[in-house]
């Protein structure tokens, strides 16, 4: 029997599920498969009408159905042009899944209800079958509730913030996981079954490990490199095979024979701390070989057995201890000393890794990566493989997410790489969802040691943070370093550990270090706070120093959430809280970044191997080479993710913006010149005529000009350090006021509200850099709440390998956020303004736990906080 | 291959060969059926859908009904609410419009080892069981000695609350078991105790209380998606203000959904208007005595009382119909 798809018909296949035969049998990849169980709602299509996960249905399932793909909708669904419109996406992966069934909802809501606009609660439920890892949670309940009230409806509508929004609700927009011939192999990665163990063969079994010999269908296997030749982690890539199909390389990869000698494992990392506990770095040499998880070199450190550190930042450190010894001698109550722990995180972007890898004739290699390092990849590849860089091209078109997990080298662009040159013909690797939860990166969970001592007249006095971070076989924890950032010049001491373990390693994530400092650093205030019988909001305006945040303590200070929130004891099933916290980040930059423009058919087209990883820096790149322009945004194709293009910025450090943007800026500039040299009468500035700017882009046709990153005023703090990183003058600041409902029968917090307010100076695109903010505040209340990677005692296996086991904040869970930006303080930055991914993350947990203390009196101390954890702490 | 039998005996001839049954396959994982194993897909079975109400009130569900066509059901909702509010809460949108009442009834547990190719236990035809010294935080509450992973329906909680009778069919003829009787608390080698040339043909709910009150919580840390620590039913039958009549069912405490026989019996005669009385603690106090918790499920205890209480005082609120 036949089935219906999109208005053809077309044969249904005896095998396989649904998602895989349109995608691949079909070359519908508007459907996304992210986990592969039904959870994120990332493949789901209507089939007669009704919202369905076809990663689940088998596909025999469709026959005498109809189906209705996110292409199917046309692209000018209300729904879809709502999308766009308010900006309800980031990276773009999750967006066809949730476009199909808020299409399905709105036609059904108007149906029921007329015209109105549904509210959040019916929202939340009609998609809670759908998870955004970017958070752009705000963005989709604004613009289905728009939709339901028929704000779409007409033709026209403004050009969207992000250009790129139409094709990704379109689901037009292709992914590396989406890319592929007929001519492309599938790779999978064979990994370690034990826990520590040297590696003593690696057999191929029917595979082929060479180029050139073998059918033409036989499988290819090839070693990764395990440094030492030893295993340390259950997950830990060892090889890879390729194949023809998936099932084939599946097959192929379950004949490679592994021999393992074990070796004695530590999976706690209080075991590891243990004297005679199996060490997993013995010598110098493997200690100097543990993978760091640090985005800046990191420094070098004293070991202890498996123990590393401390890392010490200090001002004034022998002051400090001094000062908290006598302090807990002498019982002073102003000195608050608590601990407090957090657990691993996973970045788990709802695009895994992956990479299609291709040998061109000319020894040149093609690499389609997921990456938010396009330049790093090349750099990397290009070592690996001993070619000049001009011989690797990378291209990363549209980019699933993130979060700091995609840099440089992964396994899945390596494995792809190999297996591409001994197969001879191009490579696809894509992680699956276990994978990618298993090792695909993580934040490492922390345990953080935190003392304050204030005086008399509530003046800090000193400040010390030990914190140990459990970053598996990886090292660089750098929490309590991020102490030297916070509340002035006060004596302190700053320790960093590292505890290695025989688990999978760690990756930078969204401000690595932040969170978890500010979980503990922003409780202990609010509980000096307590003591001292004062206002959390007064105490830090006393001791905070930093301008953008005192500006922001200012308008705290008047917020209705703040201002009128509840006093005194509160009772009853539900209490209500409120919870605020402050936070900092550096702000840097990529002093090589660089735009081109280019003139081509009388429009602008700007191209920098710079990545979208849902940041929109697409976006701001164009709006600003417009405005300078003086010329309608429609005018202005932006083409990024390509290394072929003059050098762009890694989507990592809060840096794309404050690089990219002056860069485009100057660009815009420098052709506003050229095109002034043959139309004078264009004006040097604002907006022109489009008649003019027609006139003079027409007489400029073939015009390229290159606009670079001009230093700062006064300069910047380092020079341009390895991978085009500057620290630059001035600190970003941020404050996050939280409301929570507690329920003490069940133990649920249910963030409520959210006041985020940011200080990074000018922003570029309003509606974009809030959607950032938001969506930090979604990835922060997961992390607060309910984000956890769960492993066995035994051997370390991460159990929480699919999304059901680790959770991610859905539509329902997530606190309405409102933005607010400070926009001064960053004069001396070209275009004054600087990046805000990573210091609107850091504080919100922190906020939530101030919250819940607010509501209920108990003071959490251990992230996240679950159900079991508040009824232990409210018994 | 796969087989698509149009009526049951054609369905059960096809199982009796060993072939698999198939039906809403939202929980497809583990285990995808062996390579060259026949399937027989259930959704085109005659006579496995629908709700047709019966006699006196009573219900009679078809196996193959998807759970979002029983919590969409507008007679159910007004004779059977607690049915249908179970039925709401689980899952996702898109995973009740697959998911089938008996795959509900009959599908796998959740444990994550289980799920785990690198591990094996009692549920897989292994020895032992690695959550018991491993991690098994969202483990039972009630040790019944082997597998220590709770039974996951959500619809068998209800359904004990509902006096449910379960209707099974195999080659030998038909035949209804309590819904209790489809579970067993050492559970053995799966999660029912149903043969595998058995079906479940479809659902049996007698008639409503003349006072019907109901509650159903879901303890989680998620609004929605999210397998519940907890779950409670309430079944009040009030009349004049008296519960007369008290049917109370929790899950995800231990292999198999229970009925809290000595709550329901201290239920009766409890007046709507003065919540919880000091017998009904008691009772609630003593199923709580009753818990042997694992290392790392003690928090359950406190969690199945709060539960219960809730669900109680949620259906002694209610204003019924």
């Amino acid at each position: 029997m036949d089935t219906d798809v999109n208005g053809r018909r077309c044969p249904v296949p005896e095998s396989g599920t649904a998602a895989e035969h349109l995608r691949e049998g079909l070359g519908l990849t508007g459907a996304k498969v992210a986990c592969g169980s039904g959870v994120c709602g990332a493949c789901t299509v209507l089939v007669d009408g009704s919202p369905t996960a076809s990663c689940l249905l088998p596909a025999d399932r469709l026959a005498g159905r109809t189906v209705t793909t996110v292409e199917g909708l046309g692209g000018d669904h209300p729904v879809q042009r709502a999308f766009a419109g308010h900006d309800a996406m980031q990276c773009g992966f999750c967006t066809p899944g949730f476009v199909v069934a808020a299409a399905a909802f709105t036609d059904r809501w108007r149906a029921e209800h007329g015209d109105v606009p549904a509210g959040r609660a019916e929202i939340a439920e009609a998609l809670s079958g759908h998870l955004c890892r970017c958070g752009a949670y705000e963005g989709i309940f604004s613009a289905v509730a728009a939709a339901c009230a028929g704000e779409y409806d007409g033709e026209e509508q403004p050009a969207p913030p992000r250009p790129d929004a139409p094709d990704k609700a379109a689901g037009r927009a292709r992914f590396t996981t989406d890319l592929g011939g007929t001519d492309t192999w599938e790779g999978v990665i064979v990994r370690s079954t034990e826990p520590h163990a040297r590696v003593l063969k690696v057999a191929a079994g029917r595979a082929r490990t060479e180029p050139g010999a073998g059918g033409p269908d036989e499988p290819v296997m090839v070693p990764l490199a395990v440094p030492d030749g030893v295993v340390r982690y259950v997950g830990q890539p060892v090889a890879a095979v390729a194949a023809p199909t998936a099932e084939a390389a599946h097959r192929a990869a379950g004949q490679v024979q592994v021999d393992y000698d074990p070796l004695p494992a530590v999976i706690g990392s209080e075991e590891a701390r243990r004297p005679g506990a199996p060490q997993l770095y013995p010598t110098a040499e493997e200690r100097d070989g543990a993978p760091a998880y640090g985005e800046a070199p990191t420094p070098p450190a004293p070991w202890n057995g498996n123990v590393r550190g401390p890392g010490v930042v200090s001002r004034r450190g022998a002051t400090a201890v001094d000062r908290l010894r006598r302090a807990h001698r002498t019982e002073d109550p102003l000195l608050v000393a608590q601990e407090y722990t957090t657990a691993a995180q996973v970045h788990s972007a709802l695009e895994p890794h992956a990479a299609l890898a291709r040998w061109e004739q000319d020894g040149s290699l093609s690499l389609e990566v997921s990456t938010q390092t396009v330049r790093k990849v090349v750099a990397k590849a290009a070592a690996h493989w001993g070619l000049e860089p001009a011989q690797v091209h990378v291209r990363a078109g549209h980019v699933g997410g993130g979060f700091g997990a995609k840099q440089g080298l992964t396994t899945d662009v390596l494995a792809a790489g190999e297996l591409a040159r001994v197969a001879g013909t191009a490579v696809r690797v894509r992680l699956s969802r276990s994978e990618e939860l298993i090792d695909g990166g993580h934040r490492p969970g922390t345990r953080t040691k935190v003392a304050l001592l204030a005086d008399r007249r509530g003046r800090l006095r000193a400040m010390a943070v030990d914190s140990e971070g459990d970053g598996g076989v990886s090292v660089g924890s750098n929490v309590a370093a991020l102490g030297a950032l916070m509340y002035g010049k006060t004596p302190r001491r700053l320790r960093d550990f590292d505890v290695v373990t025989n688990r999978p390693p760690g990756a930078p994530m969204r401000a690595p270090g932040g969170p978890p400092l500010a979980w503990a650093l922003e409780q202990a205030v609010d509980t000096m706070a307590e003591r001292l019988r004062e206002d959390p909001l007064t105490l830090r305006r006393r001791w905070d120093g930093n301008p953008k945040r005192r500006a922001l303590y200012r308008t705290v200070a008047d917020l209705p959430l703040w201002r009128d929130r509840p006093r005194g004891a509160r009772t009853g099933r539900f209490r209500r809280g409120v919870g605020l916290a402050a936070s900092t980040w550096m702000y840097m930059l990529a002093p090589q970044a660089r735009v081109e423009l280019r003139v081509v058919d009388g429009a602008v087209v700007a191209r920098s191997a710079t990545q979208d990883i849902g940041t929109g820096i697409r976006g701001v790149v164009g709006s600003t080479v417009a405005d300078r322009l003086g010329a309608p945004a429609a005018w202005v194709h932006v083409e990024i993710g390509d290394s072929d293009a003059v050098h762009g910025t890694g989507a990592f450090g809060s840096r794309s913006t404050p690089s990219m943007g002056p860069a485009a800026a100057q660009a815009a500039d420098r052709l506003r010149a050229a095109l002034r040299e043959r139309v004078p009468e264009l004006p040097a500035s604002g907006p022109v005529d489009e008649h003019t700017l027609k006139e003079a882009l027409t007489a400029a046709e073939g015009v390229s000009v290159v606009g670079e990153r001009r230093t700062d005023r006064w300069g910047q703090l380092t020079p341009s350090m390895a991978e085009d990183l500057a620290v630059g003058r001035g600190l970003s600041g941020a404050v996050h006021v939280m409301e929570v409902e507690v329920d003490t029968l069940l133990g649920r917090v249910r963030p409520t509200r959210c006041w985020a307010g940011l200080g990074v100076g000018r922003v570029y695109s309003e509606r974009m850099a809030r959607n950032q903010v938001e969506g930090a505040v979604v990835q922060g209340v997961g992390y607060a709440l309910f984000e956890e990677r769960r492993h066995d005692p035994v051997t370390g296996t991460v159990l929480s390998d699919d999304l059901e086991d680790y959770r991610l904040p859905g539509p329902g869970d997530v606190p309405e956020t409102r933005v607010h930006f400070h926009q001064e303080g960053f004069e001396h930055v070209p275009g004054s303004g600087v990046g805000l991914g990573e210091v609107c993350a850091v504080g919100v947990a922190a906020a939530v736990g101030n919250a819940v203390h607010d509501a209920t009196g108990w003071r959490p101390h251990a992230l996240p906080v679950r159900p079991d954890r508040l009824l232990e702490g409210l018994r | 291959m796969i087989l698509r039998p149009v009526d049951v005996d054609e369905a059960l001839a096809h199982l009796g060969t060993g072939a698999l049954a198939r039906a809403g396959h939202t929980g497809a994982a583990p285990p995808e059926p062996p390579a060259g194993a026949d399937v027989v897909d259930l959704t085109g079975v005659d006579g496995l859908h629908g709700v047709h109400p019966g006699p006196e009130g009573s219900v009679r569900v078809g196996a193959a009904t998807t759970v979002a066509e029983l919590a969409a059901d507008p007679g159910l909702a007004r004779s059977h609410p607690a049915l249908v509010r179970t039925a709401g809460a689980l899952a996702t949108p898109e995973v009740r419009a697959s998911a089938t009442v008996g795959g509900n009834l009959l599908q796998r547990n959740r444990c994550s080892y289980l799920r785990n190719p690198a591990f094996s236990c009692l549920q897989d035809g292994g020895h032992g069981c690695p959550a018991r010294g491993g991690d098994h935080a969202r483990g039972v509450v009630m040790d019944s000695g082997g597998c220590v992973e709770p039974h996951p329906s959500s619809l068998a909680v209800a359904l004990l609350a509902q006096e449910a009778q379960v209707e099974l069919a195999c080659a030998e003829g038909r035949r209804r078991v309590e819904a209790h009787e489809l579970f067993a608390p050492d559970g053995g080698a799966g999660d029912h105790v149903l043969a595998p040339s058995e079906l479940v043909v479809a659902v049996h709910l007698p008639g409503p209380f003349a006072g019907e009150r109901v509650g159903h919580l879901r303890a989680a840390s998620r609004s929605h998606a999210e397998w519940p620590l907890v779950e409670a039913v309430a079944r009040l039958d009030v009349a004049g203000g008296t519960v007369e009549r008290a049917r109370i069912a929790v899950g995800a405490v231990a292999r198999e959904p229970l009925r809290l026989p000595q709550v329901e019996k201290a239920l009766v005669g409890s007046r709507t208007e003065q919540g919880i009385g000091e017998g009904v603690e008691r009772a609630v106090a003593q199923v709580q005595q009753g818990c042997t918790p694992l290392p790392l499920t003690g928090y359950k205890v406190a969690l199945l009382g709060a539960a219960v209480r809730g669900v109680i005082e949620e259906a002694l609120a209610d204003p019924g119909r």
